[in-house]
C-alpha cells in the first residue's frame, strides 16, 4: 500500500491570523492566500521574486529590519505584521520615492484607471508631495519598435518587462541600460524590439510606461466592455478578453487559462483584431452580373446559390464540392458538413485548403496528441520542420519553462529558429535534405550514434526515453519528401517512447476536422477537388472560412480550378482574392463576431463569444448554410447555448466545454518512403532552391488589415544566405527579383545565416508577393534565380 | 610630539620589500611554502580551516565575516566549486588591495592556491577593478611566472591537483564590489546584486558553490599558515588601514586590529596639517558612519565601531579637518552613491538622487529650513529598506552630519534667506 506523499506545511501568523501554507511559500503568497493584501510592483507571480521595488515590506518578529514579503519564505511560527506603523512608514517612503520622478499625467495616461501605482498611491500613499525639485524629464515617447512605445519618465524600473524576456519568453527583448537614477529600459543595441510576445510586457507594466501604438490614447479602461472569448489565429486557442468600446474591439488582452495560455498571449493575439472593424468589410451580398460583382439582396443571392446547388445535385451531387473551415466555428463546420454531406449529398469536402497533393499532411489527422500542460512537463522536444515561435508561439512558452528545468530542445529545420540559443542540438539543412536528415536521425537513434558524432547529443536525449515529444510541422509534412519526414519522425517517437504531434492547422482547422469538413466515402481531398474542378468535373465549388486564392500552395492550380468550375460561391468578410473571382459572394461574420465554440490544436473545445456585431447585412456562416439548406428543402434548427452544444456532442461524443477530447494517435507506419527530389535542385550544388515558409506576422486579407501586425510583418522579403548573397552581389536589404520557371517576384532580400546556403526562404502570407505563384505542384520547392535590382535613388526629383 | 615607533609589519612588508613582484625573491623569503604543504597534503583542508578559525581572521572587504567560517560553508562533495577573489576595491579612499597587488602579487596567488586546494576548486577568478591597470600587469606577470614554475595550472606543485587562475577586469562600477553583483558581472551581465539566499557558498558563480574573498583577506592566509594562528594573533592581529584626507602622511599602514583611531591619524599618518583642527573621520570608508572628535579614542575593531553605529568596513580612514565644509563633504559623498547606485531598488535609486538634489540646493544658497527635516526623512526612508548595503550606507553619515554639524547646514540656509 502506498501513501500519498505529504506536503510539508508551515504555520505562521499574519496580522493576528494563523495561516498554514506549504513549505516554500513566500510570506507575500501566504498573506494573499489568507486574503491579506500586500502592495507590490516588481513581483509577478509567474516569475521568481526579485525584491527590487521594496514595496511589499512587512515586519517580522525577531527580525531587525523590515523584510520584503515577496522574497521571504514563510517560516513555522513566524509572526508577521503588514500594518505595523513601521511597515506603513516604510511603504509610504517607497511610494514617495517612486512618485518623486513619476509624472502625474494620469488624466492622459493609458494606464489610468487600471494602474497599480495609481491604486496604491490612492490607498497607501502620502497625501502631498515633499518633492520640490524638477522631475526627471525625457523626450517622449521612445519608439522601441513597430508596436511598442516607452514613456521613460513614467517607468518605475520594476524590471518586470526585462525579466519577462529573460524568464518567460527567453528572447531578451528588453534590457536595462545605464545605471542608478538614469537607468532606463531599452532594446539591445537600440534596434527595433525583436519579440513575438511584447504585448505581455505592456500588460504586466505596473504603470503606463510601455504602451502599444495601436491602443495608445484610444480608450479609458472604464469605458471598455471586456468580452471573454478565444483567439482564433494560430490554432492554440488562447483565452482572451476583447475590450470593446463604441462597437469596436479596441484591445485584446490575455484571459487567464492555466491549461492553455496561462496568462500570456503572443503579439498576433494582442494586435490581431483590427481587421474586424475594417471599413473594407463586406456588408451586402454580391452577385456576378455581366462579368462584374454587383450588390444584391440576400434573397436574390441565396436563391441563386440554392438554384445552382439544386441543379448540380439533380445532375450528380458529386459535382459539388466544399472547401474551407479554418475560419468557421465548430457549429458552422457542423452545419456545413451536414449541408454538403446530407442535403447536397457530396463527399467532396475538405478544410485542408493549404495542403499540397503530395504532402504528408493529407495522410494524417492534424493536432497535438497531448494536452499543453503535459507537453509542458516534457523532457525532450524534437521539432522537425516546425518553427514553433512563427507558428504556435504560446507552445514555446511551455517549452521554454521546461528547458529552464533541464529539458532538451532539439531542432531540425531548413532554417535557424530564433529559439536556437535554448537548443541542445540544432541541425539546419537545405529543404531538400530535411527528409534525409530526419531519416538519418531515426537510424542513429535505432542503431546508436557514435560518441562525438554530430547527432550524438540528440540521440542521447531521445534515447533517455522520458517525456519525449516529437513535433512535425507544416514545413516537415509538406516540404520535399514530407512522407519520409513523417515516417522517420514516427520511428523516432516510437523508439523513444515519445508522442508524435502533428503541428498543423490554424484557426479552427481542428474543429473542421472534427465536425466533418473532410472527404466522405470516395470523396476528394482539397488538391484533388481543385484538379477535378480544373478538369470540368465540378459544377459548383463552395468556399467558406478560407481564401483558397491565396492559401492553395500552387496558384495556378487554383486558377485552373476557378476556370474549370461553372459556379463559385464564397462566404467572405473582405473582397479577398477568392471573392474577387467568385460568382456569388456572401458577406460573412468573422469569428470575434460569433457565439459558439472552436476546437484548438489539442482537441480542446473553447468558447467564442460575440464581442461586436457584424457590419451591415453580414451574417454568420451557420445562418447562411441554414438558409440555403431551407431552400433545398432541409430545415436545420441550430440552437445556441446548450442546445447547440448538444448537436456538437452528438457529432463528437465526449466533447465538453473547456476539455480536451484527444485527436486519434498517429497510426504507426510500416513502409518508409523516399523523398521526391525537387525540380532541378538535386542536379547541381550551385543551384539555388526556393522554399516557402510560414511567418507569424504576415500581410494577408486579415493580418494586412491589422495595423500592428502589418507593421510587425514589415516589407515583403526573402531570406538569403550571406555566401549566396556575396556570390550573387546581393546587398542586405536590397531589392531582388526571384525568378523560377513558373513566375517571378520582386522583394527585399534579408541576408542572414538563418537560412541554409543554397536556399532562399520566402515567407508566405504577404499578399503583395505570391509565394504560391513561384512553386508548382507536385513540387514543394523550385529552382530559383536571384537577380539584384539596381538601387533606385531615393532622392528628390531634380 | 612624542616619537612613535611603528610595530614591525608581517603582511605589508611583503609588499614593501623591493623585488617581491618576482617569483624567486618571494620563494627565497619562504613564499609558496604554505601552498606547497597544502598541495602535498601535509596540511589537510581541515587543518587549514582550523588555523583560519583559530586566527580569528575576518573578511577585509567590508562585511567582516569570519573567514574560516566562510571556508567551512563550501560543500565538500560538489562536482564544481569556484574561488572568486574580490579585487574590485571600489570603496572611496581604500587602496590597501592595490598596494598588495602591485607590491607582492605572489602573496595573493599563494592565498588563492591555498583557498582552491582547500575547498576543492579547480578554477579561480580574480576580479579586478577596471582602473587597476598596473596591478593587473604585475599580477599577470606573477601568474605567468607561477604557471611556468608549475605552481598554477595543471598538477600544481607536482601534485595531481589542477588550479587554473583567471584574471578579469570589471567595467568600472562600484556596485561590482558587492559580492553577488560581482558574480553577475563576472558572468557577463550588468552588475546588479542578487537575492540572498542562496548565498554564494551554496550557489554562486554559474550557480555553483563559490568561495568569495577579498584580496587582503587571502593575502593573510599564507601568513597565518606560515606563522601559525597564535603568533599571527600575537602580532596584532595585523590589519591594513588606508589613511587619507587631511593628514600629513596619507598611506597604507599595518597596525594591530583595535588600534585607536587617534593613533592611526596622529602617530601613523603624521597628524593633521599645522594649525588645523580635527573635525570628523569616516573610519571604514565612505560607507561607514562618520565619527566626530569625541570618538577619537575608539579602538579600530569590528565590534567597537559597530556599537557606535559605524563599522570597520574596508578600514579606510578618511580624515576631515576644520577647513572642510561638512555640507559639501556630505553632498559629495551622497553624490558618489547616486552615481554608483545600480538602480535596481527604489529607495537607493531615488533616495540618492533626491538627497543630492536637496544638498546641492542648500549648497547653492537655495536651502529652506524644512530641508533639514526633509533630509532626515529621506534618510529614514532609505534606512532598512534598500536591497543591498550600497543604499544603506548613505543614511548613517547623512544623519550624523545633520546631528553634529547642523549649524553648518543652518548657516547655508540662513545665508540663503539673507540673500533673498
Amino acid at each position: 500500500m502506498t501513501t500519498e506523499p505529504t506536503v510539508r506545511t508551515v504555520t505562521l501568523t499574519i496580522d493576528g491570523r494563523r495561516v498554514t501554507v506549504p513549505a516554500g511559500t513566500t510570506v507575500y503568497q501566504a498573506a494573499r492566500a489568507a486574503g491579506i493584501e500586500i502592495p507590490i510592483f516588481c513581483y509577478h507571480d509567474r516569475m521568481p521574486p526579485l525584491g527590487a521595488c521594496r514595496m511589499c515590506l512587512v515586519k517580522v518578529d525577531r527580525m531587525g529590519k523590515l523584510q520584503t514579503s515577496c522574497t521571504l519564505p514563510a517560516g513555522d511560527g513566524m509572526v508577521v505584521s503588514t500594518t505595523d506603523p513601521e511597515v506603513i512608514a516604510g511603504q509610504e517612503a517607497i511610494l514617495e520615492f517612486l512618485l518623486i520622478n513619476h509624472p502625474l499625467d494620469c488624466p492622459i495616461c493609458d494606464k489610468g484607471g487600471e494602474c497599480p501605482l495609481q491604486d496604491q498611491t490612492f490607498r497607501w500613499g502620502p497625501g502631498r508631495s515633499r518633492f520640490v525639485e524638477a522631475k526627471r524629464d525625457f523626450a517622449k515617447p521612445v519608439s522601441l519598435g513597430p508596436i511598442l512605445a516607452l514613456d521613460r519618465e513614467r517607468c518605475i524600473l520594476c524590471w518586470r518587462c526585462v525579466r519577462f524576456g529573460e524568464i518567460i519568453a527567453g528572447d531578451d527583448a528588453l534590457k536595462g541600460f545605464e545605471r542608478g537614477w538614469v537607468s532606463e529600459i531599452n532594446t539591445p543595441f537600440t534596434l527595433p524590439v525583436e519579440s513575438k510576445f511584447i504585448g505581455n510586457t505592456i500588460a504586466i507594466c505596473p504603470v503606463g510606461a510601455l504602451t502599444s501604438r495601436t491602443y495608445r490614447f484610444r480608450a479609458r479602461p472604464w469605458d471598455n466592455e471586456p468580452v471573454p472569448s478565444t483567439c482564433t489565429h494560430c490554432g492554440l486557442g488562447c483565452a482572451v478578453w476583447f475590450d470593446v468600446r463604441g462597437g469596436e474591439i479596441v484591445r485584446t488582452r490575455a484571459r487567464e487559462a492555466p491549461a492553455v495560455n496561462d496568462v500570456w498571449l503572443c503579439d498576433l493575439g494582442f494586435f490581431g483584431h483590427d481587421y474586424v472593424a475594417s471599413g473594407e468589410r463586406l456588408t451586402a451580398p454580391m452577385v456576378r452580373r455581366d462579368g462584374r460583382l454587383t450588390e444584391a439582396s440576400w434573397e436574390e443571392a441565396l436563391d441563386l446559390v440554392a438554384t445552382r446547388l439544386r441543379q448540380a445535385r439533380d445532375r450528380d451531387p458529386r459535382r459539388v464540392a466544399f472547401l474551407g473551415g479554418r475560419r468557421l466555428s465548430n457549429e458552422d463546420a457542423l452545419v456545413a458538413a451536414r449541408l454538403f454531406g446530407e442535403v447536397v449529398g457530396t463527399p467532396h469536402r475538405d478544410h485542408r485548403v493549404d495542403a499540397p497533393p503530395g504532402g504528408a499532411s493529407l495522410e494524417v489527422a492534424w493536432g497535438l496528441r497531448a494536452p499543453l500542460e503535459e507537453i509542458g512537463r516534457g523532457e525532450v522536444f524534437l521539432l522537425v520542420g516546425c518553427d514553433v515561435t512563427e507558428e504556435y508561439p504560446i507552445l514555446w512558452l511551455r517549452m521554454k519553462a521546461a528547458v529552464d528545468r533541464g529539458a532538451a530542445l532539439l531542432l531540425l529545420h531548413a532554417r535557424r529558429l530564433e529559439v536556437r540559443r535554448h537548443a541542445r542540438w540544432e541541425r539546419v539543412v537545405r529543404a531538400d535534405r530535411l527528409a534525409d536528415e530526419t531519416v538519418s536521425l531515426a537510424e542513429a537513434l535505432e542503431r546508436g550514434a557514435a560518441a562525438g558524432s554530430p547527432a550524438a547529443p540528440a540521440v542521447a536525449a531521445l534515447a533517455a526515453g522520458r517525456g519525449v515529444h516529437v513535433f512535425v510541422g507544416r514545413f516537415g509534412l509538406d516540404g520535399p519528401g514530407g512522407g519520409a519526414v513523417l515516417a522517420a519522425a514516427a520511428r523516432i517517437a516510437a523508439r523513444s517512447g515519445g508522442t508524435l504531434h502533428i503541428a498543423r492547422g490554424k484557426g479552427n482547422d481542428l474543429g473542421a476536422q472534427r465536425f466533418g469538413v473532410l472527404p466522405g466515402a470516395g470523396g476528394w481531398a482539397a488538391p484533388e477537388i481543385l484538379q477535378r474542378a480544373a478538369a470540368g468535373d465540378l459544377d459548383v465549388l463552395y468556399v467558406a472560412g478560407s481564401d483558397p486564392a491565396t492559401a492553395v500552395t500552387d496558384r495556378r492550380a487554383w486558377e485552373a480550378a476557378r476556370r474549370g468550375v461553372g459556379f463559385l460561391v464564397v462566404h467572405e468578410a473582405f473582397r479577398s482574392a477568392t471573392a474577387e473571382v467568385a460568382d456569388v459572394v456572401l458577406p460573412a461574420l468573422v469569428l470575434p463576431e460569433k457565439d459558439g465554440t472552436v476546437t484548438n490544436l489539442e482537441g480542446r473545445t473553447l468558447p467564442l463569444r460575440a464581442a461586436v456585431r457584424g457590419p451591415g447585412a453580414a451574417r454568420g456562416d451557420r445562418e447562411i448554410f441554414s438558409l440555403i439548406a431551407a431552400r433545398l428543402g432541409a430545415l436545420f434548427t441550430y440552437g445556441t447555448g446548450d442546445e447547440g452544444f448538444a448537436a456538437l456532442r452528438a457529432a463528437a461524443p465526449g466533447i465538453a466545454p473547456g476539455a480536451v477530447l484527444p485527436v486519434a494517435p498517429v497510426p504507426a507506419r510500416s513502409a518508409d518512403r523516399t523523398a521526391a527530389p525537387p525540380t532541378g535542385a538535386s542536379a547541381g550544388g550551385a543551384a539555388l532552391i526556393l522554399a516557402p515558409i510560414d511567418h507569424l506576422f504576415t500581410q494577408g486579407a486579415t493580418t494586412g488589415r491589422c495595423r500592428g501586425i502589418t507593421a510587425l510583418a514589415g516589407a515583403p522579403h526573402c531570406l538569403i544566405h550571406p555566401d549566396d548573397a556575396a556570390r550573387l552581389g546581393v546587398e542586405p536589404g536590397a531589392l531582388v527579383e526571384l525568378a523560377t520557371e513558373h513566375g517571378a517576384a520582386v522583394l527585399q532580400a534579408r541576408v542572414t545565416d538563418a537560412t541554409a546556403p543554397g536556399q532562399v526562404l520566402l515567407p508566405r502570407g504577404f499578399d503583395a508577393v505570391a509565394a504560391h505563384a513561384l512553386v508548382r505542384w507536385p513540387h514543394a520547392v523550385a529552382e530559383v534565380a536571384v537577380r539584384p535590382l539596381a538601387a533606385v535613388s531615393a532622392g528628390s526629383l531634380p | 610630539m612624542a616619537t612613535f615607533a611603528m610595530p614591525e609589519s608581517i603582511l605589508l612588508r611583503w609588499a614593501q620589500t623591493p623585488g617581491m613582484t618576482e617569483l624567486e625573491p618571494y620563494r627565497e623569503a619562504g613564499g609558496y611554502e604554505a601552498a606547497r604543504r597544502v598541495a602535498a597534503g601535509e596540511l589537510t583542508p581541515e587543518a587549514v580551516i582550523e588555523a583560519l578559525v583559530a586566527s580569528g581572521l575576518r573578511g577585509k572587504g567590508g562585511a567582516g565575516f569570519p573567514t574560516g567560517q566562510k571556508w567551512k560553508f563550501i560543500p565538500r562533495n560538489a562536482p564544481v566549486t569556484y574561488v572568486v577573489v574580490n579585487g574590485d576595491e571600489g570603496e572611496p579612499c581604500t587602496f590597501k588591495d592595490r598596494t598588495l597587488l602591485e607590491g607582492c602579487p605572489h602573496l595573493l596567488v599563494e592565498g588563492v592556491l591555498i583557498a582552491a586546494l582547500t575547498v576543492g576548486a579547480r578554477k579561480a577568478y580574480i576580479y579586478l577593478r577596471r582602473e587597476f591597470y598596473r596591478a593587473r600587469r604585475t599580477l599577470e606577470a606573477a601568474l605567468a611566472q607561477a604557471r611556468a614554475a608549475g605552481l598554477v595550472g595543471r598538477g600544481v606543485f607536482g601534485s595531481a591537483r589542477d588550479v587554473e587562475i583567471v584574471v578579469h577586469s570589471g567595467a568600472g562600477a562600484y556596485i561590482a564590489g558587492e559580492e553577488t553583483a560581482l558574480l553577475e558581472s563576472l558572468e557577463g551581465r550588468r552588475a546588479l546584486p542578487r537575492l540572498r539566499p542562496p548565498f554564494p557558498a551554496q550557489a554562486g558563480l554559474y550557480q555553483r558553490p563559490t568561495l568569495l574573498n577579498n584580496v587582503e583577506t587571502l593575502c593573510h592566509v599564507p601568513v597565518i599558515l606560515t606563522l601559525g594562528p597564535q603568533r599571527y594573533k600575537d602580532c596584532g592581529p595585523p590589519a591594513l588601514f588606508s589613511v587619507s584626507g587631511h593628514v600629513v602622511r596619507p598611506g597604507v599602514y599595518e597596525a594591530p586590529l583595535g588600534v585607536k583611531l587617534r593613533s592611526l591619524i596622529f602617530d601613523y599618518a603624521g597628524g593633521l596639517r599645522p594649525g588645523r583642527r580635527f573635525k570628523a573621520a569616516f573610519p571604514g570608508g565612505s560607507s561607514s558612519m562618520l565619527l566626530t572628535e569625541e570618538y577619537l579614542d575608539v579602538p579600530m575593531d569590528y565590534d567597537s565601531l559597530r556599537v557606535l553605529g559605524s563599522m570597520l568596513g574596508s578600514a579606510a580612514v578618511i580624515v576631515i579637518d576644520d577647513s572642510a565644509d561638512m555640507v559639501e563633504v556630505i553632498a559629495r559623498t551622497v553624490e558618489f552613491y547616486r552615481e554608483e547606485s545600480c538602480g535596481k531598488c527604489t529607495p537607493c535609486r531615488e533616495g540618492t538622487i533626491w538627497a543630492t538634489q536637496v544638498l546641492e540646493r542648500i549648497l547653492h544658497g537655495r536651502g529652506r529650513p524644512e530641508d533639514l527635516t526633509l533630509l532626515e526623512g529621506i534618510a529614514k526612508g532609505m534606512t532598512g529598506t534598500c536591497f543591498c548595503p550600497l543604499g544603506e550606507s548613505v543614511p548613517p553619515s547623512l544623519v550624523a552630519s545633520l546631528r553634529h554639524f547642523r549649524d553648518e547646514y543652518e548657516r547655508h540656509i540662513a545665508g540663503a534667506a539673507r540673500d533673498h
